[in-house]
C-alpha cells in the first residue's frame, strides 16, 4: 500500500522471486506425490493416509516484484513458513521451479547457493535464532563475518545497522539480556546488515506482545518506506497482513486459494473460506472509494462537494462527507471519476455493496457470528 | 480416597495390571515348555557343567603369546609398544614438569587458575587443598597421580570429543556409538583393568589407557548431546545466512554446546581420578598406590593419610571444573590480559621457588598422621569392636551382618535352580523395561554360567542385592525426609555434594577402620558409595511432582501422609525407577572393588590374576563381571534412559 505511489503500480516491476507449480511432500518417497495426478487429487488426509506423506505446500505459483511487500497468510498449519524455507532451499523442493531474478534456485550448486544465502535474501525469525553466546553488536555482524569481511569493517556495518533499529546503547548486550522485541530488533538488524536484495520474515512477531508487534509492524513500513525493499512477510494474523501487504496470498492447506490487494481479498473474497477469514476485518479502512463510487447523475453533483483521492478508504471519505453533509467527488489529477455519498459508504460499511451475490451457502454465516468468542 | 488418586491416572495398578499380566503368563507359558526340558536335560542347582564352555585355557595360552611375542610381534614393536612409550614419555614429562615447577609453583598456578575460572573463594580452597597434600607427606604421590592424570585426561577429552562430535554430526554413527557408550557407563571399573593389562602389561601404560577407556564416554555422549540439543531455529538462523558446513561448527554447533561441553570434561576429569586411584592396583603409582598399599597390610593411618589428598583433589577439581560451565553474569568476561596476569604471577612465584630452593616439600612441615590415626583404630579395635554393651561392636554387627543376611542370601541364591533364576531375571527385567531389556538380561546372565563362574557370581549378586537393599531403604527415607523439609535438604546437600565426588577406592578406608575386612565390609561400602546419588534422585522426583496435582489433593482434604502415598510417590515412580536403576549400578562397582578388602567372589578373582599373572582367570571374572552389570542394569532399566549421575 506503501511503495505503489513511490514507484508507480507494482504490476510492472519486474519479479524478483518467481515460483512456478511448488510442490514440497514430506514423507517417504515423498517424490512420486506431485507427478501422480491421481494422489495429487486427494485431500490432505487421504494423501496421508494413502502414502505416509504430508504436503506441505501443493502447486502454488506466485511472483514477487520487486519493491514489494508480499504476503503469505493462512492458519496454522497452512505450510507458510516451509514455503517460504523453499525459497532460498532451507528446505529442499519437491517439484516446481523458482527463480530469483530469473535465475534457477534449483539448478544452483552448493557455492551458489551460499552466495545467494549470503547477499541477495536474508531472513527474519519468528524465535529470533540468535546466538546467544555473541552480544548484539556480533550477533548483528554475523553474517558479514559468514561472507569473510573484516572485524573492524563488519563492526562499523554492524553498529550502523543497530542503530537503524533502535538498538543504540545496547550493542555489547547478550541476547538473553533483552525483551522479545529487542531481540526481534537484533534479528532484523541481522538480516539488514548483509543488505539483502529480499527479506524474509517468518511470523517474525508472533512471539511479541500487542504493543510491542504494532512498533514492530511500524518499523517494518517505515524500513520499507525508506529504503523500498522487497519483502516476503509470513504471518497467520490478518491484521498485519492488512496492514503491510501490497499483495496477499491466501494459503489452505498448502495451496494457494487466493492471490491479490488486501482490497481485493477482503472486497471480493474468492470463496467461502476467505470470506469467513475476513468476515470481520472492518472493511471502511481497507477498500477504496474506488470501489464505493457510482457515477456522477449530473454536472451539480460533478461540480461540487468535497474531493477525495480514488485510493482514499472509505473510512476517509466518510470523514470528508459527514463534515461537509453532502456526497463527496472523487478525483483523479483534476477529473472527477464519479461521487460517493452517504448511502454508498454505509453500503461498504454493512456489506451490502458486495460485487458479487452471497452464494446460499454463506448465510448462515451471519448466525455464526453471533456465538461468543471462547465457542467458536 | 480414591479420588485422590485421580489426578494419578497412569500411577501404579490400573495401567501395569494388564501388560504385567500378560507378559507373566506368556512367560510362564515359555517357562511350562523349556523348564520341563531343561530339568530333565540338567538338573541341579548350579549351572550345568555340560553347559559351560572352558575359555580360561585358550585365554591362558593367548596371554601367554602375548607374554612371549610382546618384544617380537611387530603388532606390538610397531603399534602398542609406540603408544605405550608415547605414554610413559608424556606422564614422565608432565611428572618431570610439576617436581620442576615446586609445591609453591602448583600450588600458585593451581590458585590462580582456579580463581580466573571459579572465584576467590574456590581459589583459596585449591591452595588448602595442595598445601595439605604437602603436609601429609603425600606431595610426591599427589603430583604422580596429578602426571597422569593430566596425560589421561587430555588423552580422553581428544578421543571423547572426536567420537562425540562424529556421533554429534552423523546419525548413523550415533546409532552405532550410543549403545557402546550407555553400556560402558554401567560397567564397574574393575572390568577395564584386565583387558588393557593383557596387552600393555601391568605398568604406567595400562593405567593410563585403562583410565582413558573409563572416562572418554563421558566427553563422548554429552559432546553428542550438546551437539544434538542445538536449539534447531538457531541453527537455521545460521544457515540461512550462508554459512558453510565448517562455519556452522565453529560459530553456532560447538558454542551453543558449550555446557554440555564443560560438563562432559567436568565428568571426565571425575572418572579419570577415580580410575586413576583404582588403577593403582595395574601400576598406576601415586596417591592410589599408597592406599593399596596400605589396606594391604590394614594400616588404617596410612591409608588415610593417602586418602585425605585424594578427597581433596577430587572435591577442588569437582567444583572448578563446575563453576567454569556456569554463567557468571557480570565478571564472565574479563579480558584475556588478567590470565596474563595470573600466569605471570604463577610463574613469578615457581621462578622464586626455584631460587629459594624450596622445590621440594620440606621435611620439617610434614605431618605424620598415620600414628596418630593408627592409635584411634587401635584404641577402636579394642573397644568398639565388639562387646561393647547393649549395641554390640562394629565387628559384631558385621559379623551378625554376613551370619543373618549375606550368608543366607548367598545360599538361597546358590540353592536356586539355574534355570529359576534366568527365569526370575526375565519376569523382572521384562516387567518394567521390555522384551529387549529382558533378552539382554537373560542373556547376560546365560553367559556367566556359560563361563563357568556361576557360584562366584551369585555370591556376587548377594552382596549386590543385600546392599541395594539397605540403599533403598535409608535412601527412599532420607530422600523423602529431604523432600518434605527444605531443612533437611539444606543440611544435606553439601554432605551429598562431597560424597558425590569422591572416588569409589576412597570408600574401602573408612569401612575397613570400622569393620575390619570380609564382605561385610564392602557391602557397607558400596552403601555409602551408592547413598548420595539415591538420597539425590529421589529427593528431586519427590519434588517435582507436579504441584497442581499435589493441590488437588490437599483440596480434597488429604494428610501429608496420604499426599505422600497416593500422590507423590505414584508420579515420582520414574524418578524411583531410576534410583533403583543407578542404586544398582554403583552399588555393584565398590562390590567388585570390595574384593580389594576381601569381598571374595569376582572382585577377588580379578585381584587374585592380576597378582599372581593368572590373567585367563581374572579376564573370566571380569567378562563375569561385565555380565552382571549388563544384567542388572537392563533389569532395572525403565523405559527411558537416565541421565548420568555425576562421578
Ligand atoms: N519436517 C517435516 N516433516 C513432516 N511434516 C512437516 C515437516 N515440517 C512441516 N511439516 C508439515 O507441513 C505442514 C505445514 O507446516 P508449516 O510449518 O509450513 O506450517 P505453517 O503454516 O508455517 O504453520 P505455523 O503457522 O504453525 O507456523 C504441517 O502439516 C506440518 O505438520
Ligand atoms: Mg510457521
Amino acid at each position: 500500500m506503501t511503495a505503489t505511489n513511490v514507484n508507480g503500480t507494482a504490476t510492472e516491476r519486474p519479479p524478483v522471486f518467481s515460483v512456478d507449480g511448488l510442490w514440497k511432500v514430506f514423507g517417504p518417497k515423498a517424490g512420486r506425490v506431485p507427478a501422480d495426478p491421481e494422489l495429487t487429487a486427494l485431500t490432505p488426509a487421504e494423501l496421508r493416509s494413502r502414502t505416509g506423506c504430508t504436503a506441505a505446500v501443493r502447486d502454488v505459483s506466485f511472483d514477487v516484484r520487486k519493491g514489494e511487500v508480499f504476503v503469505v497468510m493462512g492458519l496454522s498449519g497452512s505450510g507458510k513458513s516451509t514455503l517460504v524455507r523453499c525459497l532460498t532451499r532451507l528446505i529442499e523442493p519437491t517439484a516446481g521451479s523458482i527463480a530469483i531474478d530469473g535465475e534457477d534456485v534449483r539448478a544452483m550448486d552448493k557455492s551458489r547457493l551460499r552466495e545467494l544465502r549470503r547477499h541477495r535474501a536474508a531472513m527474519v525469525f519468528q524465535h529470533f535464532g540468535l546466538l546467544p553466546h555473541r552480544t548484539v553488536l556480533d550477533n548483528v555482524a554475523y553474517g558479514l563475518e559468514v561472507q569473510g569481511v573484516g572485524r573492524a569493517e563488519r563492526r562499523e556495518r554492524a553498529a550502523a545497522v543497530v542503530a537503524k533499529v533502535g538498538l543504540e546503547g545496547l550493542e555489547h548486550r547478550r541476547p538473553g539480556q533483552l525483551s522479545g522485541g529487542q531481540r526481534q530488533r537484533v534479528g532484523l538488524a541481522r538480516a539488514l546488515a548483509v543488505d539483502p536484495e529480499v527479506l524474509l520474515f517468518d511470523e517474525p512477531f508472533s512471539a511479541l506482545d500487542p504493543l510491542i508487534r504494532r512498533d514492530m509492524q511500524e518499523e517494518v513500513v517505515r524500513l520499507h518506506r525508506e529504503e523500498g525493499r522487497t519483502m516476503v512477510f509470513i504471518t497467520h494474523d490478518l491484521q498485519e497482513a492488512l496492514k503491510l501487504g501490497d499483495r496477499i496470498a491466501l494459503m489452505r492447506d498448502g495451496r494457494v486459494v487466493q492471490l491479490g490487494t488486501p482490497e481485493e481479498i477482503v472486497g471480493s473474497p474468492a470463496d467461502d473460506y476467505v470470506r469467513a477469514f475476513v468476515r470481520d476485518v472492518p472493511r471502511e479502512q481497507v477498500l477504496t472509494v474506488r470501489t464505493a463510487m457510482r457515477p456522477a447523475a449530473d454536472a451539480d453533483e460533478a461540480g461540487t462537494g468535497p474531493a477525495v483521492r480514488p485510493e482514499a478508504t472509505v473510512s476517509e471519505a466518510i470523514e470528508a462527507v459527514a463534515r461537509a453533509g453532502s456526497a463527496a467527488r472523487v478525483m483523479d489529477g483534476g477529473r472527477c471519476l464519479g461521487v460517493v455519498d452517504a448511502g454508498d459508504l454505509l453500503g461498504v460499511v454493512a456489506g451490502t455493496a458486495v460485487p458479487e451475490e452471497r452464494p446460499e451457502g454463506a448465510a448462515v454465516l451471519p448466525g455464526e457470528a453471533e456465538l461468543p468468542k471462547e465457542a467458536v | 480416597m480414591a479420588t485422590v488418586t485421580a489426578p494419578a491416572p497412569k500411577a501404579a495398578p490400573g495401567v501395569l495390571t494388564r501388560p504385567a499380566a500378560r507378559k507373566l503368563l506368556a512367560l510362564a507359558v515359555a517357562a511350562a515348555i523349556l523348564v520341563p526340558f531343561a530339568v530333565t536335560q540338567w538338573g541341579g542347582a548350579t549351572w550345568p557343567s555340560a553347559l559351560t564352555v572352558d575359555v580360561s585355557e585358550p585365554l591362558g595360552r593367548a596371554s601367554d603369546w602375548i607374554i612371549d611375542n610382546r618384544d617380537s610381534h611387530p603388532l606390538f614393536l610397531y603399534f602398542f609398544g609406540h603408544v605405550s612409550n608415547v605414554v610413559v614419555l608424556a606422564v614422565r614429562a608432565v611428572y618431570l614438569a610439576l617436581l620442576a615447577v615446586g609445591w609453591a609453583g602448583v600450588t600458585a598456578i593451581g590458585a590462580l587458575v582456579a580463581w580466573r575460572v571459579a572465584g576467590v573463594r574456590l581459589a583459596l580452597g585449591t591452595a588448602v587443598a595442595f598445601l595439605a597434600c604437602g603436609l601429609l607427606g603425600m606431595w610426591v604421590p599427589t603430583m604422580q597421580t596429578l602426571a597422569l592424570m593430566v596425560v589421561a585426561v587430555l588423552a580422553s577429552v581428544v578421543v571423547g570429543a572426536l567420537l562425540g562430535l562424529a556421533a554429534g554430526l552423523s546419525d548413523r554413527m550415533d546409532r552405532v556409538l550410543r549403545p557402546v557408550l550407555d553400556t560402558m557407563q554401567v560397567l564397574p571399573a574393575f572390568a577395564y583393568l584386565l583387558p588393557v593389562v593383557l596387552v600393555f602389561g601391568i605398568g604406567v601404560p595400562a593405567a593410563v589407557l585403562a583410565t582413558v577407556v573409563y572416562a572418554a564416554p563421558p566427553m563422548a555422549r554429552l559432546t553428542a548431546l550438546g551437539l544434538r540439543g542445538a536449539d534447531k531455529e538457531v541453527l537455521e538462523a545460521v544457515e540461512s545466512l550462508g554459512t558453510t558446513a565448517r562455519q556452522r561448527l565453529l560459530t553456532a554447533r560447538i558454542p551453543l554446546a558449550r555446557k554440555e561441553l564443560l560438563l562432559g570434561l567436568n565428568q571426565t576429569i571425575m572418572m579419570a581420578l577415580s580410575m586413576a586411584v583404582i588403577a593403582s592396583v595395574i601400576g598406576a603409582g601415586g596417591l592410589g598406590d599408597r592406599v593399596y598399599q596400605a589396606l594391604a597390610s590394614v594400616d588404617v593411618g596410612a591409608a588415610l593419610a593417602a586418602g585425605i589428598p585424594i578427597v581433596l583433589l577430587a572435591v577442588v577439581l569437582d567444583r572448578v571444573t563446575g563453576a567454569a560451565g556456569e554463567e557468571r553474569p557480570g565478571e564472565s568476561r574479563r579480558s584475556p590480559l588478567t590470565w596474563l596476569y595470573a600466569l605471570a604471577a604463577a610463574a613469578a612465584v615457581a621462578v622464586a621457588g626455584r631460587l629459594a630452593g624450596v622445590l621440594e616439600w620440606p621435611d620439617g612441615w610434614e605431618l605424620n598422621i598415620a600414628e596418630p590415626v593408627n592409635r584411634a583404630v587401635d584404641w577402636m579395635t579394642a573397644h568398639l569392636y565388639s562387646g561393647v554393651p547393649v549395641v554390640g561392636g562394629t565387628a559384631d554387627w558385621a559379623a551378625h551382618f554376613t551370619d543373618w543376611v549375606l550368608n543366607p542370601l548367598r545360599d538361597g541364591l546358590q540353592w536356586l535352580p539355574w534355570w529359576s533364576v534366568l527365569l526370575i531375571v526375565a519376569a523382572l527385567a521384562w516387567l518394567i523395561g521390555t522384551w529387549r531389556t529382558a533378552l539382554t538380561a537373560v542373556l547376560a546372565m546365560a553367559a556367566i554360567g556359560v563361563l563357568g563362574v556361576w557360584n562366584p557370581s551369585l555370591d556376587t549378586l548377594s552382596q549386590v542385592l543385600a546392599a541395594v537393599a539397605v540403599t533403598l531403604v535409608i535412601g527412599f527415607a532420607t530422600g523423602v525426609a529431604a523432600a518434605r523439609s527444605d531443612r533437611v535438604e539444606r543440611a544435606l546437600r553439601p554432605v551429598l555434594d562431597v560424597f558425590q565426588t569422591m572416588p569409589q577406592f576412597v570408600y574401602l578406608i573408612p569401612v575397613v577402620a570400622l569393620f575390619g575386612v570380609g564382605r561385610a565390609p564392602a557391602v557397607a561400602a558400596a552403601v555409602v558409595y551408592a547413598l548420595p546419588a539415591v538420597v539425590r534422585i529421589t529427593a528431586q522426583g519427590l519434588r517435582q511432582v507436579d504441584p497442581a496435582a499435589m493441590e488437588s489433593a490437599r483440596s480434597l482434604g488429604a494428610t501429608s501422609g496420604q499426599q505422600l502415598r497416593q500422590v507423590q510417590l505414584p508420579l515420582a515412580r520414574p524418578a524411583l525407577l531410576l534410583a533403583v536403576n543407578q542404586g544398582v549400578v554403583l552399588v555393584l562397582a565398590v562390590v567388585i572393588i570390595g574384593g580389594l578388602v576381601g569381598g571374595g567372589a569376582l572382585g577377588y578373582q580379578v585381584v587374585f590374576g592380576l597378582a599372581q599373572g593368572d590373567l585367563a582367570t581374572g579376564l573370566v571374572a571380569g567378562a563375569a563381571i561385565v555380565c552382571l552389570g549388563l544384567m542388572l542394569d537392563r533389569v532395572t532399566q525403565p523405559t527411558v534412559r537416565r541421565p548420568r549421575k555425576g562421578a
